[in-house]
């Protein structure tokens, strides 16, 4: 496969994983709808990405070092996996255009109201590019930096919230009707837990594909439980302000204030996001190009990288008309759209590839 | 790719950047064009419905030489008034009256160090809905900003210096806080009131201040301002008024005692600690609330010029109770008569009894007026001081 | 026009093609004929009319009186060792030769050369272009009559500066001896350090027409061989006309020529370079240069200080530490100022708010300019105070920041907090010397966009930065090691710099094929039980 050479670490695997899951739900916490009960539904949450992890990665386990494009072809046939492969393609893009559209919509409302959308867009993409460009060995190094240092700041985030967290705030438990926490759980399942379904396109580059399925979860576990924490903290400081706020971190950054010195760090928070945001998009970015290079048979995706880019810009920007209508999607039709890819390409070609009792031994047929 | 290729996409991503280095900074707003609006004050007028717009704003270029001169920006040479500026507009809606802003002055109005909000009385009792949904949606305010009552006019309360800040409206913040501090009269931040309006059963409440007079040097009179009792809001609408000792009663309820004293016949004491918890009890359809207090204190003062023997200490330990238990009481008996829970027991008993709650909540005025309230006070006298013997007996 | 410059593009870029280098392209050799005066005219006119080339006539005393001539370049050789120990045996011992001669002519110079001579270094050549070319490297020819082999002898001596302090990289700690510009005192001063028999110093001649002698020194079984093999073959490809300093051979021989960022590390201090090659690097000595070259060089060298090494670990990782805080102050400060101050007033804490706007008051420029201002200002004077003959030196540099600084102040052209915000960045550039140049250009590109874009743009400039220090190598180890990718055993002295007795094993990045450096468990301890150390007696 000479598209990629590059290989990386279980570690950096998982690392990846952390700073794609805390992505865009530091930004947007995940579990709306279920109020204060959020971190349950989280919680829940998390089992259930878990368990799609489970699948989408026994997929990758049965045929080592291919793609999912790879095994696309291999499972439906050529013309018939290069379909699916598209589609799949396109959540990816999509989800790239989605996060890219929900981060300069933060920035643009609470930090730069007069900047217009398409600087920040195209400035954010081209970072992304470059990475994407530079390989997925770089981007891993990359997060091996960055991921620490968020996870530091949202730690150090909660220390320097205690003075005013109020457990009473969580309480009661379960106050809300089971109902709704199911699909507070499911909806924090499909983002973000499930949207690791991404690395269909990087697992192959793991350099111990056995142990690859433990990394994905071990890089689930953490990422969850620092969403939870999250998202119980800002629950407990907030109140039930966390529920009718838009961005509930960056409200609860703002409270933030030891003796008025270190005061005013919710810029610190938005600094993470866009660390965090740049490692999600750029694994998507990469699985759109890498997954277009491979269904189009090109000798390299570099040349695409740009196009692509700019295709994703595009869509960012024409994509919803405001704030209400992208939580409307994120809670309600999201959920539901994303399953066909997070769940459903992965069992089906896992079912029909233990059918038909894939891979053959000797002849791989692209 | 051949090298040629390459060297086109680095042209490319040259294009693609230059706009916008080309375009000019939107957002770069040099810190000489802003105004630093460090209080707002809000008054809506009862005949006209009209709202004027306080601002308080700082001139740093005051700052400047004050501090370059002979630093402290007290009452010395000249007009302590010049490190601000106070701005007025009237309009027929907040953002109506912000419209006008540019004409008073040169700078863009910068909202976020804005230290506190001052309601006048006459809005506080009109409802003060649209700021608070203009705080809550507006992405440039911020939850820790202190929201302040006036007896009279906002526009009063903002224009009198007082103290030794420079800036008047970080004076206020700082006399609140340190009154929260002293356990006098609770500080309410903007996060805080949002919190109890959000719970649909508890009463948000803010400090007041009012204009005292008092004599100055060369007999002149001087007016300051001094927060004199806690506003008990229904809603966004000011419903009534805790005094000193109400006040006092609803921090020692809600666990909010950090210093202060506790003054007895006998003796002054000092709070080293104080805990107060709200149990909630559902028998039937009665509510009971037990309130728990637990503090700790040291003597600081004793009238009684006796030597001390561990059965005066028992007195005042008991005597203090007592002074804690009706200052709380005070405060129950207050907002029993306004009808508004201030203390928030209605999600004390969410909190327990959560099934219960969902019939409960929508008759919360009903229910409310009818709870019987406990109040246990366990006091600890720690330190009696330097001294353990009378300097004068009787 | 694009085509136009992407041809020029190409044309820089590498070729693969296996062209033979100019000095390939020499034409055949010429040998030396037995007639001692043809083979002298062919040397004076190869080596100029110059003055310094002394042709010394002679006659070899031994039975047949044979014509001879000793050919040096006056300057290069030790004149005394010439004369007692080249010319003398060879004029004056009459007894040794008479004796010991009896056959052809031939034999003769093989006798001098086996039992005459009595000086170190000795071989013979019989191309007339080697003698040329070693007699302007500083050695001495001997020709002699009838003969067709001529001896070279290597008696070079010149003035050189003796070792002194080392200017760029101080220790407090440490040795105070730095290199030279001879190679020879340098390899001996790096065999000084390293006793071991497989350091190994491999020679090469690079440059037409300097010839310069270029030394690679590596550690035979602790240096991977594929990284002496590429080192080879890169100084091997290098095609120029002169190499003149340790620079031009880094700029030839580095992974990414067009980077900010060294790939090649620098230092002129023995023990720098002895650890590095102990670590398992390779270095490089230029003839002419008092800097050695390490290769491969990573990121975190440049934070690493040979006091480092020779403090206790405790004082060590906290100077660790300031350093790299400060060097990352040194490029954020300014711009982090210019972006609060004109796009995120209400990051400042409000008092420090206050304090800065009221410094504003009045400034003619906006914060970015100023900024540009300054810093270009501390460049101007940095440059100036060090290209300044010595006397005015002092004064320029701490006077005239002081006085520039205040003047400007008082007049009303820049606030204070700038002008204070800039000493601290000039005063943190040099902690970190081999980022020194590359901390003020980053720093530049920083603050301008900070200034264009506020914090948001100085976070996506420093991604792409980081990104592009990701993708780095440094023949073959990527730059980011051991950080990225993670490597624990290597963490050891990056942040932190562990105790001596912990560092057990050689940075794997490196790739070492031998990785133990000391054996485990050398922890000082007190011992056990000491009858002489009884508290109570």
């Amino acid at each position: 496969m000479s598209l990629e050479k590059g290989k990386i670490s279980n570690f950096q695997l998982s690392v990846l994983i952390v700073g794609f899951t805390l992505g865009s739900s530091v930004i947007i916490s995940p579990g709306q709808g279920a109020g204060h009960d959020a971190w349950i539904a989280v919680a829940v949450g998390l089992i259930e990405g878990l368990f799609i992890a489970w699948i989408f990665t026994a997929v990758v386990k049965q045929f080592k070092d291919k793609t999912i494009i790879e095994i696309n072809s291999l499972v439906y046939g050529k013309f018939l996996g290069k379909c699916i492969s598209v589609l799949f393609i396109w959540y990816l893009f999509h989800l790239g255009a989605l996060v890219l559209n929900s981060y300069i919509r933060f920035f643009k409302l609470e930090i730069y109201p007069a900047t217009p959308k398409t600087v920040g867009l195209l400035l954010l993409m081209l970072v992304c590019a470059s990475t994407v460009g530079r390989g997925i060995e770089v981007l891993a190094r990359c997060s091996i930096i960055l991921v620490p240092l968020t996870t530091l700041v949202a730690i150090s985030d909660t220390f320097l919230l205690i003075p005013h967290i109020d457990l009473n705030n969580l309480m009661p438990i379960l106050d809300v009707p089971i109902g709704k926490l199911l699909l507070a759980s499911h909806g924090a399942a499909s983002f973000p837990f499930a949207e690791t379904v991404a690395f269909l396109m990087v697992l192959a580059f793991v350099d111990k594909p056995e142990k690859g399925p433990s990394a994905v979860s071990r890089g689930l576990l953490m990422a969850g439980f620092i969403l939870i924490m999250v998202v119980a903290r800002n629950a407990a400081v907030l109140g039930q302000m966390a529920a009718i706020t838009n961005y509930s971190t960056y409200l609860a950054a703002q409270v933030i204030d030891i003796g008025d010195i270190l005061t005013r760090v919710e810029s610190l928070v938005a600094i993470n996001l866009i660390a965090m945001g740049f490692i999600k998009i750029s694994v998507l970015f990469y699985g759109t190009v890498l997954g277009l290079a491979q269904v189009f048979n090109f000798r390299s995706y570099r040349p695409i990288i740009l196009p692509v880019g700019i295709l994703m810009v595009i869509l960012a920007l024409t994509n919803t008309e405001n704030t209400f209508d992208m939580i409307d999607f994120a809670n309600k039709g999201y959920p539901i759209y994303a399953i066909s890819f997070q769940i459903g390409i992965p069992l089906i070609t896992l079912v029909i590839a233990k059918l038909r009792k894939l891979p053959q031994t000797g002849g791989d047929k692209v | 790719m051949k090298r040629g290729q390459r060297f086109k996409i680095y042209v490319a991503i040259i294009l693609i950047i230059m706009p916008v280095f080309l375009s000019g900074c939107w957002d770069s707003n040099e810190l000489n064009k802003l105004s630093i609006v460090s209080g707002l004050g809000w008054d809506i007028d009862p005949d006209t419905g009209e709202v004027t717009l306080t601002y308080q704003s700082i001139i740093p270029s005051e700052i400047k030489s004050s501090s370059s001169t002979s630093g402290g920006g007290e009452q010395k040479g000249g007009n302590p008034l010049h490190t601000i500026q106070l701005d007025q507009d009237t309009g027929s809606s907040p953002y109506d009256v912000l419209s006008r802003y540019a004409q008073h002055g040169s700078r863009i109005p910068f909202y976020q160090h804005t230290q506190v909000y001052v309601f006048g009385m006459d809005g506080v009792q009109q409802g003060i809905y649209p700021f608070l949904d203009d705080q809550s949606r507006n992405p440039v305010s911020r939850p820790n900003v202190l929201m302040v009552v006036s007896e009279t006019k906002a526009s009063d309360i903002l224009g009198i210096q007082d103290g030794m800040e420079n800036i008047q409206a970080f004076g206020m913040a700082a006399e609140i806080k340190l009154s929260a501090a002293f356990s006098k009269y609770p500080a309410v931040t903007v996060l805080e009131f949002q919190k109890r309006i959000l719970s649909k059963t508890t009463a948000p409440i803010a400090p007041i201040f009012g204009i005292v007079e008092e004599n100055g040097p060369e007999g002149k009179k001087i007016q300051k301002i001094r927060i004199t009792g806690t506003a008990v809001f229904q809603g966004d609408r000011m419903i009534g008024e805790l005094n000193e000792r109400e006040s006092s009663g609803l921090l020692w309820a809600t666990n909010k005692i950090e210093k202060g004293f506790v003054i007895i016949p006998q003796a002054s004491l000092e709070i080293v600690q104080a805990k107060g918890k709200i149990v909630p009890e559902l028998q039937g359809d009665q509510i009971q609330i037990t309130i728990e207090i637990d503090e700790e204190s040291n003597l600081l003062e004793y009238k009684g010029r006796q030597d001390m023997t561990s059965d005066i200490l028992q007195e005042l330990e008991k005597d203090q109770a007592k002074e804690i238990e009706s200052q709380v009481m005070a405060a129950v008996e207050k907002s029993f008569a306004l009808n508004a829970d201030v203390f928030g027991f209605g999600e004390a008993v969410h909190r327990k009894y959560k099934k219960e709650w969902k019939d409960l909540k929508p008759k919360w005025d009903d229910i409310y007026p009818r709870i019987e309230v406990v109040i246990k006070v366990k006091t600890h006298l720690n330190e009696i001081g330097d001294i353990n013997k009378a300097l004068m007996k009787d | 026009m694009f085509r136009l410059l992407s041809k020029k593009m190409r044309r820089w870029q590498t070729s693969n093609s296996n062209n033979q280098t100019k000095a390939q392209q020499k034409r055949s050799p010429t040998y030396l004929s037995k007639n001692l005066e043809e083979n002298l005219q062919i040397l004076r006119e190869a080596l100029g009319q110059s003055s310094d080339v002394v042709i010394r006539d002679m006659k070899i005393n031994s039975n047949s009186n044979v014509d001879a001539a000793v050919v040096y370049i006056d300057g290069l050789v030790d004149r005394d060792l010439v004369n007692h120990d080249i010319l003398q045996p060879l004029m004056f011992n009459l007894q040794l030769i008479k004796d010991n001669v009896s056959q052809n002519h031939s034999s003769l110079i093989d006798f001098i050369k086996s039992s005459v001579l009595t000086v170190g270094q000795i071989s013979g050549t019989e191309e007339i272009d080697a003698v040329i070319s070693n007699v302007l490297l500083g050695n001495t020819a001997i020709l002699a009559e009838g003969v067709t082999q001529a001896l070279l002898i290597d008696a070079k001596g010149w003035e050189a500066r003796s070792i002194a302090e080392p200017t760029n990289e101080v220790s407090i700690r440490g040795p105070k001896d730095s290199f030279t510009e001879t190679l020879r005192t340098n390899t001996a001063l790096l065999r000084r350090k390293i006793r071991d028999p497989r350091l190994t110093f491999q020679s090469l001649q690079i440059g037409e027409r300097s010839k310069t002698d270029v030394s690679i020194a590596y550690i035979k079984g602790v240096t991977p061989d594929n990284l002496i093999a590429e080192v080879n073959q890169r100084l091997k490809r290098i095609d120029t006309d002169a190499i003149l300093d340790v620079g031009y051979i880094e700029q030839f021989i580095e992974d990414s020529p067009v980077s900010l960022f060294p790939t090649v590390g620098t230092s002129e201090r023995p023990d720098v370079v002895a650890a590095k090659i102990l670590e398992g690097r390779a270095a490089i000595f230029v003839d002419g240069s008092p800097m050695a070259l390490t290769m491969p060089f990573l990121f975190i060298e440049g934070f690493q200080n040979p006091d480092d090494y020779y403090a206790r670990p405790f004082f060590a990782s906290f100077i660790r530490w300031v350093r790299l805080v400060g060097f990352i102050l040194s490029i954020y400060l300014p711009g982090i100022f210019v972006s609060l101050s004109a796009f995120h007033p209400e990051l400042f804490p409000t008092q420090l708010l206050v304090s800065v706007a009221a410094a504003r008051e009045g400034l003619p420029f906006p914060v970015v300019l100023e900024a540009l201002l300054m810093l270009m200002l501390f460049e101007i004077l940095r440059e100036a105070g060090l290209r300044m003959p010595r006397s005015l030196g002092q004064a320029v540099s701490i006077v005239g920041a002081l006085v520039i600084g205040q003047a400007a102040v008082s007049a009303g052209l820049v606030g204070a907090p700038m002008v204070i915000v800039i000493a601290g960045t000039a005063i943190a550039s040099f902690l970190v010397v081999p980022y020194a140049d590359v901390g003020a250009l980053l720093r530049l590109i920083m603050t301008v966009v900070a200034g264009h874009l506020g914090l948001f743009g100085m976070v996506i400039v420093q991604l792409e930065i980081l990104s592009y220090l990701a993708s780095l190598r440094s023949l073959g180890v990527p730059y980011l090691s051991p950080v990225a990718p993670l490597n624990l055993s290597g963490l050891k002295d990056t942040f932190l710099r562990a105790p001596l007795w912990a560092m057990d094993s050689r940075p794997e990045s490196l790739n070492s094929p031998d990785t133990r450096r000391q054996s485990p468990g050398k922890m000082p301890q007190v011992p056990k039980t000491n009858p002489n150390q009884r508290d109570s007696q």
